[in-house]
């Protein structure tokens, strides 16, 4: 069952949707998803290696560093991997690998080593936003201050995704001459990881505190100041697409349990789903699935494909899905009833993981005053 | 599906033009006849006075001549013969200039009656009607929406009924956009009470100066009158006036259905072209009002623009799905007209909480008031006109879900009990 992101296809597409869902059904399905949850495990390192050789890693990447995309704009693909990844709520390493891949890829060849490895499933690597001037959001913010050639970095930043068996974090914090970002080994001295619990138990979230952590000159990624800003304006919208692509395949599968559920459950001596006040719920709720569904593949298309208007439109997706999000999950559980509250049935993970998604690289909120920031500009 | 009337490939066409050469003198000839479109548009539709049709027809007989009309129209109907592109260039190139505008008749005629008559027209009727059309002589608005039928449109009452070799139609029609300076209506009538309702329909070409038509205006929330009510008094038609099958209507509905929904975005909508920057009509209201650099005007302009910009991203999904699946386009449209009736209203009420007060009493010429005021009152149009939102979540519900029916009491017996039996309706279902 594709969450078919992409109305409209390559072969080449069609052939890593495919891969990337059968490989999802076989290795992590929903039944694993809980197991893991429950015990608050982590995807082993099977899961990680079969899935950077499926391309997971690389989309982002130019060719000569081991990566390269399906359609010729591999945000779009990564996109539509987001989605059939969204849809079975895997958890990661995705967004913040592809981030920090996305990242080094801009960067040359100054961290190529490191960054074929990430593309291979060798090793991992998320990333630590703090807030940073604005650019980024996120709850704590990281400083650095200049030492000798390098950095030495102090702060704390909550809701870190995918930290557990990273080697690596790549920070972006708050530098003397503006944004700067560093690469931080995971077990550097001064470096605290702190699993929280979360609302969403699908995914595993982490508060990161750097104490006087030492980044020397060649852990530096980009040139710090401005030319750091504009890439960090660059890879936030890139989060936030990759993001909004995992919501929008917890939607649809969200939306599409419900809709059986409509069919099959009776009531009055009918299937529910023949009521006109369950049936219109659902079909507005697919009017908002189907919205969703073509405002990120059309972030992903104009973004991947560095159109003017790429940064724009990853903002106004991510506003969209993160409030379409959770009324989706909302309206479903109206339609599930009872059996809704149950820890047995499914429909809380989608619920708490689109709850937790719509905070994650932003809100709704933060996202709409990007926006509104744009205006007059012109 | 074939469409005999349109050219699918160009390349057919052993006289087709390279694309380029096309596309230059296609430029040359824009800026050699056409004058540069005003920027504004007007706060109001307002009427559409015979000036303004004779001056429209002229303009569209000049671009008929020359052969930027009916691009796509095969050569034996009056137009090109060519393909989609070139039509795409034309429009491309003639951007920024003056074209003809019929106002709403000439949405109708040019988006729903000229493709739903190529796919179902018999050749005779499109080589008498097209070329006219193409050339501005016969402006066509629909005879769909009656008094008693709106969503229900298949339980249309007007009558045509057979009488040797004449048709002679009878009953109301209602809500038909700029009837009162159209040339002919496109009217849908019962040609049989015996057969369930779907089955008993036909489409007639209706010459609204024929004897026995009566139009009148209908003044509305907005004081414009652009919507009129037909009254047909044994109104005389012929065979050759009928568009598909007698009894085929339905079929033939289902066609225009997709054109009528795939507009879009209905009034005070965001235009169908991308605009450039963020809402720049709230943007402008805001700026006119004095409230570009309140926090909260700005929040409901980026809110507006989140919508805007999910609501051409549906479009292009829709289109690719429709590619996909073309047996659900009619169906699939129904998304597109939906988002406008559910998106439309609000937006109108977001534009109206930035104007403030200056929305709802503004000095006379103050165009942003006016129309920000006008837009509120028109923002429900697409949530009712054209099958209302209801209509277009049962379609949706029933067609694209798959969700089961509502139990129906109307659409297995002959339309004449369906309407008997309404009277003394007691809420069981047929034969309980």
């Amino acid at each position: 069952m594709s969450v078919k992101l992409l109305a409209f296809a390559t072969p080449e597409q069609e052939m890593l949707v495919d891969t990337t869902a059968r490989f999802i059904e076989k290795t992590l399905p929903l039944a694993k998803v809980r197991e893991l949850a429950e015990s608050a495990g982590n995807p082993d390192t099977d899961y990680v290696q079969t899935a950077s050789s499926l391309g997971w890693f690389g989309l982002l990447v130019d060719e000569a560093h081991g990566g390269g995309s399906a359609s010729g704009n591999g945000l779009l693909d990564a996109a539509a991997v987001g989605a059939e990844r969204g849809a079975v709520l895997q958890p990661g390493p995705f967004v913040g690998l592809n981030v920090v891949a996305h990242a080094l890829s801009a960067d040359g060849p100054r961290h190529g080593a490191l960054l074929e490895r990430l593309v291979a499933g060798q090793t991992r690597a998320t990333w630590v936003a703090g807030t940073v001037g604005g650019l980024t959001p996120g709850p704590g913010e990281i400083v650095a201050r200049s030492d000798g050639d390098g950095y030495v970095v102090d702060g704390e930043v909550r809701l870190v995704h995918d930290v557990a068996g990273c080697e690596t974090l790549l920070v972006s914090a708050l530098g003397p001459g503006g944004p700067v970002q560093v690469l931080i080994g995971a077990d550097a001295a001064g470096v605290e990881v702190r699993a929280l619990s979360g609302l969403d138990v699908t995914r595993r979230v982490c508060a990161v505190r750097l104490r006087g952590v030492q980044a020397r000159a060649d852990a530096v990624v980009g040139v710090p100041g401005a030319p750091t800003e504009a890439r960090l304006r660059q890879q936030l919208a890139v989060a936030a697409v990759l993001c909004a692509a995992e919501s929008a395949g917890a939607m649809h599968t969200e939306f599409e349990t419900a809709l059986e559920y409509a069919k099959a459950r009776i009531a009055f001596g009918r299937p529910i789903g023949s009521f006109q006040a369950i049936k219109h719920l659902l079909a507005d709720t697919s009017l908002s699935l189907e919205m969703a569904k073509g405002l990120v593949a059309a972030a992903a298309e104009a973004l991947g494909e560095g159109r003017p208007d790429g940064i724009e439109l990853a903002h106004a997706a991510k506003a969209f899905v993160a409030e379409r999000g959770v009324e989706l999950a909302h309206a479903c559980f109206q339609v599930f009833g009872g059996i809704g509250y149950t820890w047995e049935h499914d429909h809380h993970l989608f619920m708490r993981r689109l709850a937790a998604d719509a905070v994650a690289f932003g809100s709704a909120d933060w996202h709409r005053g990007r926006l509104a920031e744009q205006i007059g500009a012109d | 599906m074939t469409d005999p009337s349109t050219d699918p490939s160009p390349a057919g066409h052993v006289d087709a033009p390279p694309l380029d050469d096309y596309r230059a003198r296609a430029r040359a000839w824009v800026e050699a006849n056409l004058e540069r479109a005003p920027q504004t548009r007007p706060a109001r539709g307002g009427d559409m006075t015979p000036q303004a049709v004779t001056e429209a027809r002229a303009l569209q007989r000049r671009l008929y001549d020359a052969g930027y009309v009916g691009i796509t129209v095969a050569r034996a109907y009056g137009g090109q013969g060519l393909g989609p592109e070139y039509e795409r260039a034309f429009h491309e190139e003639a951007r920024g200039y003056r074209l003809p505008d019929f106002g709403i008749a000439g949405g109708t005629t040019f988006g729903v009656v000229v493709p739903t008559m190529l796919a179902h027209a018999a050749p005779a009727f499109l080589r008498r009607h097209i070329p006219k059309i193409l050339a501005g002589e016969e402006l066509f608005v629909e005879f769909f929406s009656e008094p008693d039928a709106g969503s229900d449109l298949a339980g249309v009452r007007s009558q045509a009924v057979r009488d040797g070799e004449r048709w002679v139609l009878s009953g109301s029609k209602i809500w038909s956009s700029g009837a009162y300076y159209a040339d002919w209506g496109m009217c849908l009538a019962r040609t049989n009470w015996d057969v369930p309702k779907h089955r008993g329909l036909t489409w007639f070409a209706v010459p609204i100066a024929a004897k026995g038509v009566t139009v009148q205006r209908i003044r509305q929330i907005t004081g414009d009158a652009e919507f009129c009510q037909e009254f047909f008094d044994d109104v005389e038609l012929t065979d050759d006036d009928i568009i598909g099958g007698v009894g085929d209507g339905w079929t033939v509905t289902q066609t225009m259905l997709i054109y009528e929904r795939g507009g879009g975005f209905g009034h005070g909508g965001p235009a169908r072209q991308a605009p450039k920057g963020i809402a720049p009509d709230l943007v402008e209201l805001a700026r006119s009002v004095g409230r570009l650099d309140d926090p909260t005007a700005r929040d409901l302009i980026a809110r507006a623009h989140v919508d805007d910009v999910a609501r051409r991203a549906l479009l292009a999904r829709l289109g690719g799905r429709m590619r996909a699946e073309p047996g659900q386009a009619m169906h699939l449209a129904s998304y597109a007209k939906l988002a406008s009736g559910v998106f439309d209203p609000p937006r109108a009420n977001l534009a109206m909480r930035i104007g403030g007060s200056d929305a709802v009493a503004w000095d006379d010429g103050d165009e942003a008031g006016a129309r920000t005021a006008n837009g509120f009152l028109n923002s429900r149009f697409m949530s009712i006109a054209g099958g209302t939102n209801e209509v277009q979540r049962n379609g949706i519900g029933e067609r694209v879900l798959g969700l089961p029916r509502e139990p129906s009491f109307d659409s297995g017996k002959p339309f004449r009990e369906v309407l008997r039996d309404a009277r003394s309706w007691t809420g069981r279902p047929a034969g309980g």
